[in-house]
């Protein structure tokens, strides 16, 4: 049963279940146990499983760990604490790690120090990707009773037989940051090993959950717990002390006027306004969404004010064990007045006094908004303090109705994704090297885990012939089979002397971060951008890089080759990076915000003549002032929103909300394509569906390439000057949408897009077809590089089931795209609950201005490929012959 | 789908990436890296098997429908960077076997890549003519590409080893990279033809795109790529896209 504990017990009842040693030194050190400590205290005594949400600063990670050592103590008093492992402890990131284990070691060094009769010391050990051989090898002899660790290593531990010995007395498994873990890949590949480990040493253990903000917290104890058999989920309760802590924060603009500042401008002022906040504050931490975004920051921070090495910092995956170990060092001492960081420090216990945090730029989510204000306030009584720098109008709209929900207690949703054969392809690697499995046995294992409840059989089966090497000839199969697999007796086992390797250096599910490095034509390094910003790149684009314009010329593997640009105006925008989806829940939020705030300014007439001043003097306050009033917002921020929305108004008459999709139809700003552009307001997972549905629908018909743009709040559709759709055609499309079976329009159509190849190649690497990591060497990004589309028709030739296309398909439909939400969406339109309406205009309007500026993010082609091609021929061959004509021009002819 | 002319007696079959050359009857084929995937396993990416077997149906469709009677591979049939494995033996030897009793091909003739000196040993068992770097055959001259041609006759020269593509965009900025055949003159007034890869792996090198001149010896001191001709092929195809020059920073979008 999954249930919520709703009654604490008392700080008395609570102590009471402590260990007497453990209870005497907390009481004098803390007096008192807080909110979630006040349950776990004695629902761990009682071998409860536990998922426990709650603010950092609230003790959560000393709610779990009191329970184990009072039960370590109590073993060590009877004598019967032995030098093996009673408790795990799994958090996703490393940071976190290191620090866990520095506050493990000093309650265990305390509390023995008042201790006067000799008993065993309780022992903590840390095994990541970071510990040095040595300390590994000194575990394997000494292991600790504690063990911090991550989800990687983890996995790499069950494979490692001594160390599977020592993990035989397991009571005890915590997962912190959970809600980190619970809606991606990474936290399914850790599921397994969970499930895995029980089967491992024959018994189960309490689990207990630690996390902050998360929802619904019921999906994220079955992550937790998973089933006991085929029908029986483990039980579990729930304790959540999500709101307890007090929190203050911001949505702050840099200008006062987004819409019309520049960009130059723009930048200038998030700096400025940055230097501000940083000098008013102790210590500061700054998210950015990107790893060149935090280097972006870092640099112009240093070159336009006085800041330097030894006052801030840039703390992210890509940089060395030492660098980050030195600014977490630094950031404890407080000796740091800001650092910066992608997604980084966005976990951990306790990084020193942050007291205030920046994020710049849409978190994208309010639980991702609380997560990382909550890091600020050392403890449980501070007051967490955040601002939100945005960067453009939809983030100011965004971040500014995101902060409000926060203050609602509105948290979006997430989901486990399910049945990944990707993630599961390494761990059926790693089953058949402990032992040799029965295919059914196997199968029973794996579907204890949440995310693997309902695998079915022949998507299993399929996967172990894919491992087995059963796609290519028999004599190939000794290099390319990770598994024996005997069809006749229905085991499989271990194969292959490099298997194990393999294994252990291509554990992941987090795709290489891919640095695309930028060159000059003359071979001049500048910076390197993400891959994703590259896929939108064409020849012509400009873009701001090292502080310099440089246009696209075109890329050769994992290089971009640039031209400088001087005095060019960049057409991407500085700030554009793919980020996570804005939720459903959210984006319905900000739609109705919009319908709720356009309305007040329409009734005021706003919009039908020359924009009104902001500030009204006397008089009483008009409406549309109160709602920006009541908003965690700043002047700026308020200006901004009314000017945008006023001048949306003011050219359209319209502005699109939950209940009303606009469907703009106009021209790009070269005159070249015609624009569909649909003010569609349910968050980039639904509008990924409804865009794509769309894109396929018109180019099926008008037998044409198609390209899209998609964003939270619209997607654009694109199409050559020919494709001129009318209202009437668009009104026609749009009932098509609702009577199309959008499930199979999609699964029959996704073939035909950017997206597929680049999910392939992500899914090929975990499935270990293509390694990152072979023979002890790392394969450089540059080896690993055959064009995707090839390896994609290659596998289709083999069958269109093959795994890895198949979970392609699953992770593009379930996890990218919300199909369920679509259909809502689609069936309210069809229920008149959702009106669209279609307006055409000769210049974009301003709501639609950064769904055209960040340019294509996917393309429909056409279904006849043959046709493509001789339309390509056609517009090149045009093009040229008048070229041909200006050149002649030119020269006089 | 008519074959598409390049000059009097060299066709281009149904945008394949195959040469046919009337006056020897023969199909010419460059750059197959056969055992293609054997070698990229060992770098840890396991590829399906497809290379030879398309290879082999190309080559089935160019010489049914031309009934040629002579296969002439010029160069890197396996592939530069790596030293020989058993893979590319195996499927040279499966390669010559279908070309002779599967095709009915009566002569088989390889001009050798850098890296293709395994070929030696099997010149006698397998009955193939083999030729160091160059072969003049007739008018024609057939070299690899790699260094420059030091044979100073034969009217018409056919080279390898760049993998020449385009690359394309349309006018809504979706990117197409299609092998091509490029065609032209050199300084000394002889003609030239570029052949594509026969790799089913082998995305091509964007001539109007890059600064190939470093490629290949030929390029930097013989002609001028600009000048020269582009002819694409895809599902079944050939374009005439002209000259080279004319597609380097073309924005149609």
């Amino acid at each position: 049963m999954i249930e919520f504990y709703k009654e604490p017990f008392t700080a008395q009842q609570s102590l009471e279940s402590l260990n007497p040693f453990v209870r005497n030194w907390f009481a004098a050190k803390y007096k008192e146990p807080t909110p979630p400590q006040r349950y776990s205290f004695k629902l761990i005594r009682e071998k409860k499983n536990l998922l426990i949400t709650a603010p950092t600063g609230s003790g959560k990670t000393f709610s779990a760990f009191m329970a184990v050592l009072s039960d370590l103590m109590n073993l060590a008093i009877e004598n019967k604490l032995e030098e093996k492992i009673y408790c795990i402890y799994i958090s996703p990131l490393k940071a976190l790690n290191n620090d866990v284990y520095r506050n493990l070691n000093v309650p265990l060094e305390e509390i023995y120090k008042d201790i006067s009769i000799p008993l065993t010391k309780i022992t903590a050990g840390i095994r990541t990707g970071d510990t040095p051989t040595k300390d590994r090898q000194k575990m394997l002899a000494h292991p600790p009773n504690i063990l911090v660790t991550t989800p990687e290593s983890l996995a790499i531990l069950l494979n490692s037989p001594r160390f599977a010995e020592n993990m035989k007395e397991v009571r005890y498994l915590i997962v912190d940051e959970l809600h980190e873990l619970v809606n991606n890949k990474r936290g399914v590949h850790l599921s397994l090993s969970i499930e895995r480990l029980a089967e491992q040493i024959g018994h189960d253990f309490v689990r207990v959950g630690l996390g902050a903000t998360l929802h619904p917290l019921e999906e994220g104890a079955k992550y937790l717990v998973g089933y006991k058999d085929e029908q029986t989920p483990r039980d579990c309760y729930i304790i959540d002390a999500t709101w307890d802590k007090k929190m203050e924060y911001i949505a702050m603009c840099p200008v006062t006027d987004m819409i019309n500042a520049s960009d130059e401008l723009i930048e200038n002022s998030i700096y400025s306004t940055l230097d501000g906040i940083i000098s008013k504050n102790t210590t500061t931490l700054i998210f950015t969404n990107t790893r060149s975004g935090t280097e972006r920051v870092v640099y112009n921070l240093m070159k336009r004010y006085k800041y330097d090495e030894s006052s801030i910092a840039a703390h992210h995956g890509s940089l060395s064990r030492e660098v980050r170990l030195g600014v977490e060092e630094l950031l404890k001492k407080g000796s740091l007045k800001a650092a910066v960081s992608s997604t980084s420090l966005e976990l951990g216990i306790d990084i020193g006094s942050i007291d205030n945090v920046i994020q710049i730029g849409s978190p994208k989510s309010v639980s991702r908004a609380i997560q990382r204000i909550g890091r600020s306030g050392h403890s449980f009584n501070d007051i967490a303090k955040g601002e939100v720098i945005v960067t453009n109008r939809d983030d100011l709209v965004e971040c500014s109705v995101m902060l409000d929900a926060a203050k609602k207690r509105h948290l979006d949703s997430a989901m486990a994704p399910q049945n990944a054969l990707d993630v599961l392809a390494q761990h059926l690697v790693g089953m058949s090297q402990v032992k040799k499995w029965g295919v059914d046995e196997a199968y029973l294992t794996i579907r204890k885990a949440y995310p693997y409840h309902t695998l079915e059989k022949q998507d299993y089966m399929a996967l172990l012939e894919y491992l087995s090497g059963m796609y290519v000839g028999l004599e190939s199969r000794r290099v390319y089979a990770k598994i024996w697999y005997d069809e006749k007796e229905k085991t499989f086992g271990r194969r292959g002397k490099l298997t194990r390797l393999i294994y252990f250096m291509n554990i992941g599910t987090i795709p290489d971060e891919v640095a695309i490095d930028v060159m000059t034509t003359e071979n001049k390094w500048i910076g390197s951008i993400e891959e994703e910003f590259l896929s939108r790149l064409k020849p012509g684009d400009v873009f701001v890089l090292a502080g310099k314009p440089l246009r696209y010329e075109f890329s050769r593997v994992m290089k971009a080759y640039v031209t400088p640009a001087p005095g060019q105006i960049p057409t991407i925008p500085p700030w554009f990076s793919e980020q996570l989806p804005l939720s459903y829940e959210l984006a319905l939020e900000i739609g109705n915000f919009r319908g709720r705030f356009s309305k007040v300014l329409k009734d005021e007439g706003v919009g039908k003549r020359k924009l009104t001043i902001f500030k009204k003097k006397g008089k009483k306050v008009p409406e549309w002032r109160s709602i920006l009033d009541s908003m965690p917002i700043d002047e700026n921020a308020k200006s901004s929103i009314y000017t945008y929305f006023a001048e949306q108004l003011a050219y359209t008459g319209i502005v699109p909300n939950d209940k009303l999709m606009l469907i703009e139809k106009t021209k790009d700003p070269e005159n070249v394509k015609n624009l569909l552009v649909f003010h569609s307001l349910y968050g980039r997972r639904v509008n990924d569906a409804l865009s794509r549905i769309l894109g396929i629908l018109v180019g099926d018909f008008y037998q044409t390439d198609v390209a899209i743009n998609i964003a939270d709040n619209g997607f654009v559709i694109a199409t050559g000057e020919e494709i001129d759709l009318d209202k009437k055609e668009i009104e026609n499309l749009m009932k098509e949408l609702q009577e199309v079976d959008t499930n199979r329009m999609l699964k029959e159509n996704i073939r035909r897009t950017e997206m597929m190849k680049r999910r392939f190649r992500y899914s090929a690497a975990r499935s270990l077809m293509i390694l990152r990591n072979y023979k002890g060497k790392k394969i450089s990004v540059r080896k690993q590089q055959i064009n995707s589309q090839f390896i994609l028709k290659a596998a289709e030739e083999i069958s269109p089931n093959f795994p890895i296309i198949k979970e392609t398909y699953r992770e593009i439909m379930e996890d990218v795209m919300d199909l369920p939400r679509t259909k809502e969406v689609i069936k309210g339109m069809a229920k008149g609950e959702i009106k669209y309406k279609v307006i055409e205009t000769d210049v974009p309007s301003p709501f639609s201005h950064n769904l055209i500026a960040t340019g294509a993010a996917d393309v429909i082609m056409m279904k006849d490929r043959r046709r493509h091609l001789r339309e390509l021929h056609k517009l090149v061959m045009k093009k040229i012959g008048k070229k041909v004509e200006s050149d002649d021009a030119k020269k006089g002819n | 789908m008519n074959p598409m002319m390049l000059r009097k007696g060299i066709e281009i079959i149904d945008g394949l990436p195959v040469l046919y050359i009337k006056p020897l009857s023969a199909i010419v084929c460059t750059d197959l890296h056969l055992g293609y995937e054997g070698v990229v396993a060992d770098r840890g990416t396991f590829l399906p098997k497809v290379n030879l077997k398309n290879i082999k149906e190309i080559l089935k469709k160019a010489v049914e429908k031309t009934g040629a009677e002579q296969i002439i591979v010029d160069g890197d049939i396996k592939n530069e960077f790596s030293k020989v494995h058993v893979e590319e033996f195996n499927e040279f030897r499966e390669f010559v076997n279908y070309l002779r009793k599967e095709l009915k091909i009566k002569k088989i003739i390889l001009i050798k890549g850098n890296h293709d000196n395994f070929i030696d040993q099997l010149k006698r068992p397998l009955d193939i003519v083999v030729y160091g770097q160059e072969a003049l055959i007739s008018d024609f001259l057939f070299f690899h590409g790699e260094e420059l041609p030091k044979n100073k006759e034969g009217s018409t020269l056919i080279m390898g080893h760049i993998h020449p593509a385009i690359t394309l965009y349309n006018n809504l900025g979706i990117k197409e990279k299609l092998r091509c055949f490029l065609y032209g003159k050199m300084k000394d007034k002889r003609e030239i033809i570029v052949v594509p890869a026969m790799n089913y792996f082998a995305e091509g090198v964007g001539v109007n795109m890059e600064n190939v001149k470093e490629m290949a010896p030929v390029f930097k001191k013989m002609l001028d790529i600009d000048r020269m001709k582009a002819f694409c092929i895809g599902e079944g195809e050939t374009f005439d896209y002209g000259e080279v020059g004319k597609l380097r920073k073309l924005n149609i979008y």
